[in-house]
């Protein structure tokens, strides 16, 4: 999937700057978005989703511009799936029309192709007994991998990640990982913002580092995590790593 | 012996236990009240109302009356508001943002007196009921609006960034995200302002609409048993009120996976 990014730069109130002049244009399958807390790789996911507009610079997907009107920006967004950190179910809808109801109303599915590939995914995913439950009713886990499926549901192009495992005990961050991991074995291509350093090291190919809203570093993970380039890098790894077993 | 009168917040109180508690509070409050009966020296005579019992019947189909066309329009009047209180529209939003608190900020009595009597009769509206009910849903539907806006803050930004995300339009959002989510919230507290407007109704008797507040008011000052009166008048109100808290609360049982 290529990715080109020019001069992105994004502010809020034209004072705080979260992005600045990010240039990128790689061939990526998957892709680590990695950084310090307040580094802008939230901001910039929602820029590559099309749910948030860059203060200035360009987004191309597959050498096609994403757009800056409404119009356009929903076009995109339906070859895009999003995963949120949190609560991006909606809260008064069971686990099944959470993905049901997007693809009758967005993608014109009939309600019945609707439930069947509802019913499929929540089978792959194991969470068919969970089917009505609302996301009050699951466990952190269960709410980020229906989320997933609800994300990849209308097959999209490709997936987005914000930290989905960043609210969760450790045991249900690996039931989520573990199912993003068989995405990607499936094809699937997908950014993930994450700090989970395991998994950006051998679940992704590449590896983006974005601190104060530059894009540092860019490579293959193993690579970036063996040998990194940068002072800034090589010191949040250290960092990171310091209390691992 | 202590299990009985005890229970954790979060366990659901056991039929038996409640039944038992509840009944040594009503000897409670019977010694307290009888003790105070005793020592005024009342004697307790209903008989009024058997004689007045049409004029009670019309004052309380009033006050229901009343209360539920206050509540249409204070209704409409909080949405109103609230998506005012939002607007880009900046004469729309201080409108809003200045009824809210001039409404919550004075007392009811004097909205009465002065939207009837300087108002009122400027603009040559001189039909009580009309006026009552309009004075009710004005003063109703500051808080209702406040009720809405509060709602609608709750309601988390990442809800509404997931329906862009799934792709739903700016109506799909409304529709399936925001309104269910929006009722859900409103509706204990909406159904909780509706006991509240059968309550503030009752101060609409100072201009004369007559209503329960008013009957009573009028037989007592005929029949000089205000105690009577009042106690019976208290009776009344709690028949309109207690059910709808009782459902305000049910409504909060249900919906409480939205919060």
């Amino acid at each position: 999937m290529q990715v080109d990014l020019s001069h992105l730069s994004k502010s809020f109130d034209d004072k705080t700057t979260v992005l600045s002049d990010i240039c990128f244009h790689e061939d990526i399958r998957t892709l680590a978005l990695i950084g310090p807390s307040g580094g802008g790789k939230s901001t910039l996911l929602r820029i590559l989703g099309g749910l948030l507009l860059p203060t200035s610079g360009e987004v191309c997907i597959e050498g096609k511009n994403i757009g800056k009107c409404e119009k356009e920006l929903m076009a995109y967004r339906h070859n895009v799936g999003f995963v949120f950190q949190q609560s991006g179910l909606f809260l008064h809808m069971s686990a099944i029309k959470n993905i049901t109801l997007p693809l009758e109303k967005v993608y014109g599915y009939s309600v019945k192709e609707a439930e069947q590939r509802a019913l499929a995914l929540l089978d792959q995913f194991g969470l068919l007994d969970d089917q009505q439950k609302r996301p009050a009713e699951l466990s952190g886990g269960q709410q980020q991998r229906i989320a997933i499926a609800r994300a990849i549901a209308a097959k999209p192009k490709f997936l987005l990640l914000d930290e989905p495992t960043s609210a969760l005990d450790p045991e249900y961050t690996n039931e989520v990982l573990d199912t993003i991991d068989i995405l990607k074995k499936e094809g699937m291509n997908f950014i993930i913002v994450t700090h989970e350093m395991g998994f950006a090291r051998h679940a992704c190919e590449d590896l983006a580092f974005l601190y104060n809203g530059k894009l540092l570093e860019f490579g293959k993970s193993k690579t970036c995590f063996t040998a990194p380039k940068t002072a800034e890098l090589s010191r949040f790894l250290s960092r990171l790593l310091e209390w691992n077993v | 012996m202590g299990h009985l009168f005890t229970e954790k917040r979060e366990n659901k109180v056991k039929p038996y236990k409640a039944i038992l508690n509840y009944f040594i509070l009503c000897i409670i409050l019977i010694i307290v009240f009888g003790v105070a009966i005793r020592n005024l020296g009342l004697q307790f005579d209903f008989s009024f109302v058997g004689k007045f019992r049409l004029r009670l019947w019309d004052g309380f189909k009033m006050t229901v009356l009343l209360s539920i066309v206050a509540l249409f329009l204070s209704l409409l009047l909080g949405i109103v508001s609230a998506i005012g209180e939002n607007s880009s529209l900046l004469l729309y939003r201080y409108l809003s943002k200045v009824y809210v608190k001039l409404i919550r900020g004075t007392p009811l009595i004097m909205q009465i007196y002065l939207f009837y009597y300087i108002i009122g009769t400027a603009f040559g509206i001189d039909n009580r009921f009309f006026s009552g009910v309009l004075i009710l849903s004005v003063f109703e539907g500051a808080y209702i609006s406040e009720i809405i806006r509060g709602s609608l803050l709750s309601i988390d930004e990442t809800q509404l960034e997931a329906a862009l995300a799934v792709g739903f339009t700016k109506g799909q959002t409304l529709r399936y995200v925001i309104l269910p989510q929006l009722i859900a919230r409103t509706l204990p507290a909406l159904t909780g302002q509706f006991a509240s407007i059968i309550k503030d109704s009752s101060l609409l008797s100072i201009i004369s609409v007559i209503e329960m507040t008013q009957t009573i008011r009028e037989i007592s000052s005929t029949n000089f048993k205000l105690f009577e009166c009042y106690i019976f008048l208290g009776i009344l109100y709690l028949c309109l009120t207690l059910p709808i808290s009782f459902i305000s609360e049910r409504f909060e049982r249900r919906f409480r996976y939205a919060s």
